[in-house]
């Protein structure tokens, strides 16, 4: 079972790597909003230095809205998802996978931009490390929400909008301790309590949320 | 098992019972639009009937999804094969998805059994439409269950492919499996016993 896990975790990439348009919109859109925000305040560095990690937090949250919207579109479209719903593996393995594939092709490589986004705005180190593993902690949740919010709506017309609706108001929690993380080291304080908030909400959606949607694919798809 | 379904409010059939053995063929008929493939997703455990039940030896198929998604086979009219995979990529994903390992020589035997050896590093989305019929096809091939349902197996395939098919149905039946499929063509089985089911609008 490991080894089909390993084997089926490649082939996603694979097929995630062949889409490129799936990996490289949401990575422009992200850096394109970013640098939205000087221009529509100030150039100050003391300003960009306080404000921006924020901005890159917005950014990240409504990049993830743009790269889950169509991760079950073509399972649907060729048939794949009745496949992965008869299949003998667990159905909340098999989703787990598949996020976790999603989730390296697009949003890891945004957290690996984000030092020289860092660089860019004149951010401190210790700014640059600590929205780098609020990145890190947070993101994940950002996919996995936002694919429960696509397994609701699947197969409706014009799901976009009614997508953001849905999934933005359920991932404040996530922008609001990502935020506060960051903005506690830059006064100074402990990050210990932001950090742990984050970390358990992570470990307590990565465990929960995959059986979550393996049901609501399947609702979904008995409609 | 007396079945029933409502599809968007509309009812497709109602009291829809019957038995199937091993060894058999049932062959779903009826004009478009009438519920066939309905039924066969039903049979899969798909979805679920508005009432009734449906049962694999003997216990509701709701309640041993696991052991019953390893009976069967379900190509429906989407061909479930990835567009973005190469031709044997998607066997292998197939082969992982049924938790089979298949030895290389099997891969590549199925693949000739098609005629699709020429194309096995070609992607999927390149294939002309008889190809990736072909290709979904190739999972009856590639490993042995019990039960097979199949929508419409054979659409846009060309006349040798065809006979191959009902050559392949027919062996399967000829060797205790059981097959329940949908057709509009009248299928010339010589070799076995067939029964029909003809759905009715209601």
């Amino acid at each position: 079972m490991l080894k089909t896990a390993g084997w089926l975790f490649n082939i996603e990439l694979v097929l995630l790597w062949r889409r490129s348009q799936e990996w490289l919109y949401p990575l422009g859109f992200f850096v394109i909003v970013i640098t939205l925000f000087p221009l529509a305040f100030t150039p100050d560095p003391a300003f960009l230095q306080r404000y921006v990690p924020g901005g890159v937090w917005i950014a990240a949250l409504l990049a993830s809205l743009l790269s889950v919207e169509t991760i079950f579109y073509a399972d649907l479209e060729d048939g794949n998802l009745e496949q992965l719903l008869l299949s003998p593996l667990p159905l909340p393995l098999v989703m787990l996978i598949k996020l976790g594939a999603l989730w390296v092709a697009t949003q890891l490589p945004l957290i690996l931009l984000t030092p020289l986004i860092g660089l860019l705005f004149h951010f401190t180190p210790q700014t640059i490390i600590t929205l780098c593993i609020s990145l890190l902690l947070g993101t994940p949740m950002l996919t996995l929400i936002g694919s429960l919010c696509v397994a609701l709506t699947l197969g409706l017309r014009q799901q976009g909008t009614l997508l953001g609706l849905l999934i933005l108001p359920l991932v404040t929690p996530v922008l609001i301790f990502g935020v506060n993380m960051v903005q506690q080291s830059q006064a100074g304080f402990s990050i210990a309590g932001a950090l742990s908030f984050l970390a358990g909400l992570t470990a307590f959606t990565i465990t929960l949320l995959p059986f979550a949607l393996a049901a609501t694919l399947r609702i979904s798809m008995d409609d | 098992m007396d079945l029933c379904c409502d599809r968007e409010q509309q009812r497709l059939f109602a009291h829809l019972s019957f038995e199937i053995t091993a060894g058999n063929l049932l062959l779903i008929e009826g004009p478009n639009g009438v519920g066939k493939s309905t039924l066969l997703q039903l049979l899969a455990g798909l979805i679920t009937p508005s009432s009734g039940e449906i049962h694999w030896q003997n216990i509701a198929i709701q309640q041993q999804r696991e052991s019953y998604a390893r009976e069967i086979h379900y190509i429906g009219h989407t061909n479930g094969i990835k567009l973005g995979l190469t031709v044997l990529e998607n066997l292998q994903l197939a082969s992982h998805l049924a938790l089979a390992s298949i030895a290389s020589e099997r891969l590549s035997e199925t693949l000739s059994r098609l005629q699709l050896e020429n194309q096995r590093t070609k992607l999927a989305k390149q294939l002309s439409a008889g190809q990736k019929r072909r290709l979904a096809l190739a999972r009856l091939l590639l490993f042995r269950k019990p039960l097979w349902i199949l929508d419409e197996p054979l659409t846009s395939l060309d006349a040798a492919t065809q006979a191959m098919v009902m050559q392949l149905l027919e062996a399967h039946v000829n060797d205790g499996g059981i097959c329940v499929m949908s057709s509009h063509q009248s299928i010339p089985f010589k070799e076995i016993e067939i029964k029909t089911l003809r759905l009715t609008a209601c």
